[in-house]
C-alpha cells in the first residue's frame, strides 16, 4: 500500500525532484523552524508556569 | 439560563482542573498523529508533478496557516462572550491565545516564504494573501502590546475584546484574497463545497498533520491560559492550594 518515495536516507535528505532540482534544503529548513518554534514555546511556557508557581508558594 | 450555565462551567478554577486532566492525553495523541502524518507526507507520498518535492512543505505550512486564522476566530468568539456575559475566563483566553496565534502566523509566513523560493523564484511578493497574513501577524503583536501597556486589567480586557472583534474583518479578507485579487498564491486546494484539488494520497496526511498540529497548539493555549490564570488569580486561596 505504501512505497517509500526515496531509496536511501541520503536521497530523502537531498530530495532531488524529477526536474533535477534539490528541494531538501527548503523542506528540512521548514521542518527545523516549525519544531524549534514549537519546542521553544513549550519550554518557555513550562518554565514561566513553574516560576510563577514557586512565587505563589 | 445560558448565563448561569456559562458562569458555572467557565470559572477559572473549574477550567484549570479540567484542562490539567486532559492535557497529557491531548499532547501525546496529537504528537503521535502529527509525527505520523508528517512521516507519511514526507516519505510515503510520491512527488508532485509540477512542484517536485518542494510541495512537501504543504504538511507544515497549511496547518500553520489554517490554525493561525482559526485562533483569531476563537479569540473573536471569546471576546464576544466576554463583552456580552462578562465571563472572566473568556478575557483570560483572549489574552492567552494572542501569543500562540502570533507564533503560528510566524510559522505560516516563514514556511510560505521558504516554499516560495523553489516555487515562485522569490521568497517574498507583495501579494494580497501574503500581505493580509502579515497584517494578521502584526495584529497579534499589536494586541499583545496593547494589553501589556495597561496597568488596569479590566480596561485592558475590554479594549482587547473590542479590538479583536473589529480586527476579525481581516479573516475573510485572508480567506478570499486569492479569489478577489490576482495573486501569486494559489487558490484553496480544499474547500467545503467542492472536491479537493489534490490527490487523496496527499490529502489524508495533510488532514492528519492539520489535526495533530491543532492538538499541539491546543496544548500551548492550555499552558498559556494556565499562566494567565495563575498570574491574575495569584492572591486567591484556591490558587495557593492548587500550586
Amino acid at each position: 500500500m505504501f512505497n517509500f518515495a526515496f531509496d536511501s536516507i541520503g536521497e530523502a535528505f537531498i530530495m532531488q525532484s524529477a526536474n533535477g532540482q534539490s528541494h531538501g534544503i527548503y523542506v528540512w529548513s521548514v521542518i527545523f523552524i516549525v519544531f524549534l518554534s514549537l519546542a521553544v514555546t513549550f519550554f518557555v511556557y513550562k518554565r514561566k508556569i513553574s516560576s510563577i508557581g514557586k512565587k505563589i508558594k | 439560563m445560558i448565563k448561569k450555565f456559562i458562569h458555572q462551567f467557565a470559572s477559572p478554577k473549574t477550567y484549570l482542573f479540567q484542562v490539567d486532566r486532559a492535557y497529557s492525553y491531548i499532547f501525546y495523541i496529537s504528537l503521535f498523529i502529527y509525527l505520523g502524518s508528517l512521516f507519511w507526507g514526507l516519505f510515503l507520498t510520491s512527488e508532485d508533478f509540477v512542484q517536485g518535492n518542494s510541495y512537501r512543505i504543504i504538511y507544515l505550512h497549511v496547518p500553520a496557516s489554517f490554525i493561525s486564522q482559526s485562533l483569531y476566530l476563537a479569540m473573536a468568539f471569546a471576546s464576544a462572550i466576554f463583552l456580552i456575559w462578562k465571563v472572566k475566563l473568556s478575557a483570560y483566553l483572549v489574552k492567552s491565545i494572542a501569543p500562540i496565534g502570533a507564533i503560528t502566523t510566524f510559522i505560516a509566513l516563514i514556511s510560505g516564504s521558504i516554499w516560495g523560493i523553489p516555487t515562485w523564484g522569490t521568497w517574498w511578493a507583495w501579494d494580497a494573501r501574503i500581505i493580509s497574513t502579515l497584517i494578521l501577524f502584526i495584529m497579534y503583536l499589536g494586541l499583545i502590546s496593547l494589553h501589556d501597556s495597561f496597568t488596569d486589567y479590566e480596561k485592558a480586557d475590554k479594549f482587547l475584546a473590542i479590538l479583536v472583534i473589529v480586527g476579525s474583518v481581516n479573516i475573510p479578507i485572508i480567506k478570499m484574497s486569492v479569489e478577489w485579487w490576482s495573486t501569486l498564491h494559489q487558490t484553496a486546494s480544499i474547500t467545503v463545497t467542492e472536491k479537493p484539488a489534490i490527490d487523496s494520497s496527499m490529502l489524508y496526511p495533510l488532514f492528519g498533520s492539520m489535526i495533530g498540529f491543532a492538538g499541539l497548539v491546543c496544548c500551548l493555549v492550555i499552558l498559556s491560559s494556565k499562566l494567565q490564570i495563575l498570574t491574575r488569580e495569584k492572591n486567591k486561596s484556591w490558587v495557593k492550594n492548587y500550586v
